[in-house]
């Protein structure tokens, strides 16, 4: 699988990563890393303890690290979450417990094809 | 700074993956220091200090976000040396006015291009040194021009206390207590509003108070004896000769330090209660600067040695001015004399003229900045403009 192959498997926008960053090499590091990031970890812990405050930074910050890989799926999906979480402006549990799935399944996909992807690698 | 040292750049995301990220964009022309939260940050701040030449700021964070980092560098000023790029994923307008109301220098929205956080972050840091340097210039230039202003007026004010056979130190006395009154005012009343700057072309100003003596004849002013009643008339036109020298100065007109020194010549004989001269001013009439001086002038003849009497202290003098023996004073200026005994003991024991020290000419410098006040005749300032 190639980089650009793993972009479309994730419904990712390859063309939009590799223009904004120097170079396809430092994308393949940072794509990987994504294995050790730890926000989709805290997002479903702090809301399956209700910690909204919390879920909400988490939400954030991996919407931020998907925007900057442009894992455009993953992006929106966390994004939406996002919005429901945002102190203020929070939604009711249903309505992000429905958010949320999405995120996981998007999230699912988009961690086991890079696995796939940096084990061949 | 010096230019050829590798600036630091501060990057402060809760993120580990957006800061290796920046760090991966920057690392080759950079020293790159990170914080995971805000708390960390100002940590970093208080150690490097200036040393940290840029950061790098997310909003959503832990423990204190990027708001709250920019709050504090705002209350410690911090940010007028350090300039901050905010990088979020925040979008709204609402965040981003926030950053810039904040005093944030650039906003790079997420998701980043790599070559425009490049360029954003070296205009920046181009920017600020591009400053600091001016203001280093501007800066140096005002410490040039009140070392030459003061150098002058100390020779022409001891000109005239040569030829009064006054002790030497008179002058640089009334400099000093003029200096110290006026600060003293200024914290214990907002009645008068004065500026350091102002304060301290006022105890320039001062030292020219006697300067209408160069017009008495020598045989009054250097009598021996008690003048007579016509001889002190005479002695006591020296206040308004004086005023006239400085008015009829044919240039700078609207100079300050003319204006100043003028009206200290002219009304530094006034009294509080009216009943002085030349003109009789009561109360605030007689504007503070020329009060201060009035008192600065009576308190050291007082604790000086004179021919015809010895030095009293500071409790006999303050004892004879309250008295209403020397002259009659503002209340709140008798005030700020009785309360301030040992820091005017002490201050007068330095036997020279202040120097302009580098800090206070940094904040006078910077006051004017402020204010606008900068002449436009100033060449640094052309240069600025120009620039």
């Amino acid at each position: 699988m190639t980089l650009k192959e793993l972009y479309q498997a994730i419904e990712g926008d390859y063309d939009d990563v590799m223009g904004r960053l120097p170079s396809e090499s430092l994308v393949k590091k940072f794509v990987i890393k994504f294995l050790d990031d730890k926000s989709y970890e805290l997002l479903e812990s702090s809301l399956k303890n209700k910690d909204f405050e919390t879920a909400f930074r988490a939400a954030h910050t991996l919407k931020g690290v998907c925007q900057n890989l442009s894992f455009t799926k993953l992006y929106k999906s966390s994004n939406t979450v996002t919005d429901s979480l945002r102190p203020g402006q929070l939604q009711t549990e249903d309505i992000i417990n429905t958010q949320f799935s999405v995120v996981k399944k998007d999230y699912d996909k988009t961690f086991l094809t890079i696995k796939a992807y940096a084990e061949q690698a | 700074m010096s230019e050829n040292k590798v600036e630091k750049i501060l990057i402060v995301d809760d993120s580990e993956m957006n800061r290796a990220m920046l760090t991966a964009i920057l690392d080759k022309r950079y020293e790159i220091l990170e914080a995971e939260n805000g708390e960390v940050a100002l940590e970093a701040l208080n150690r490097h200090g200036a040393d940290i030449s840029l950061v790098l700021l997310d909003i959503v964070m832990p423990k204190m976000d990027g708001f709250e980092v920019l709050a504090v560098m705002n209350e410690t000023r911090i940010i007028e040396n350090v300039p901050v790029i905010m990088i979020s994923a925040e979008n709204g307008t609402s965040h981003i006015k926030r950053a810039y109301d904040l005093g944030v220098s650039d906003y790079i929205s997420r998701p980043f291009d790599a070559e425009v956080v490049q360029k954003r972050v070296n205009n920046t840091l181009m920017l600020y040194a591009k400053q600091r340097r001016l203001v280093e210039m501007v800066t140096d230039q005002i410490y040039e021009k009140q070392k030459s202003n003061s150098i002058l007026v100390n020779i022409l004010s001891h000109v005239v206390e040569f030829r009064n056979g006054e002790s030497g130190m008179h002058i640089l006395h009334v400099n000093t207590l003029t200096n110290i009154l006026l600060k003293l005012v200024c914290q214990k009343t907002d009645k008068y509003k004065l500026s350091e700057s102002e304060i301290d072309l006022i105890s320039m100003a001062s030292s020219l108070h006697d300067i209408g003596k160069i017009a008495i004849p020598d045989n009054i002013l250097n009598k021996p004896g008690r003048l007579t009643k016509e001889e002190f008339e005479i002695m006591k036109t020296h206040s308004a000769i004086g005023y006239s020298l400085i008015e009829e100065v044919p240039y700078n007109k609207n100079e300050p330090l003319l204006k100043i020194s003028s009206e200290i010549c002219r009304w530094h004989h006034e009294r509080y209660d009216g009943r002085g001269y030349p003109d009789g001013l009561k109360g605030d009439e007689i504007p503070i600067y020329a009060q201060v001086v009035s008192l600065a002038d009576v308190y050291d003849a007082l604790t000086s040695e004179r021919v015809y009497k010895p030095a009293y202290s500071h409790d006999k003098a303050i004892e004879m001015i309250s008295n209403g023996e020397c002259g009659a004073f503002n209340p709140i200026l008798l005030e700020c004399l009785q309360e301030n005994g040992d820091l005017i003991r002490e201050e007068l024991k330095v036997n020279s003229f202040r120097e302009f020290d580098k800090e206070e000419i940094v904040r006078i410098t910077d006051e004017m900045l402020k204010r606008d006040l900068v002449s436009e005749d100033d060449s640094a300032v052309k240069l600025m403009h120009r620039d």
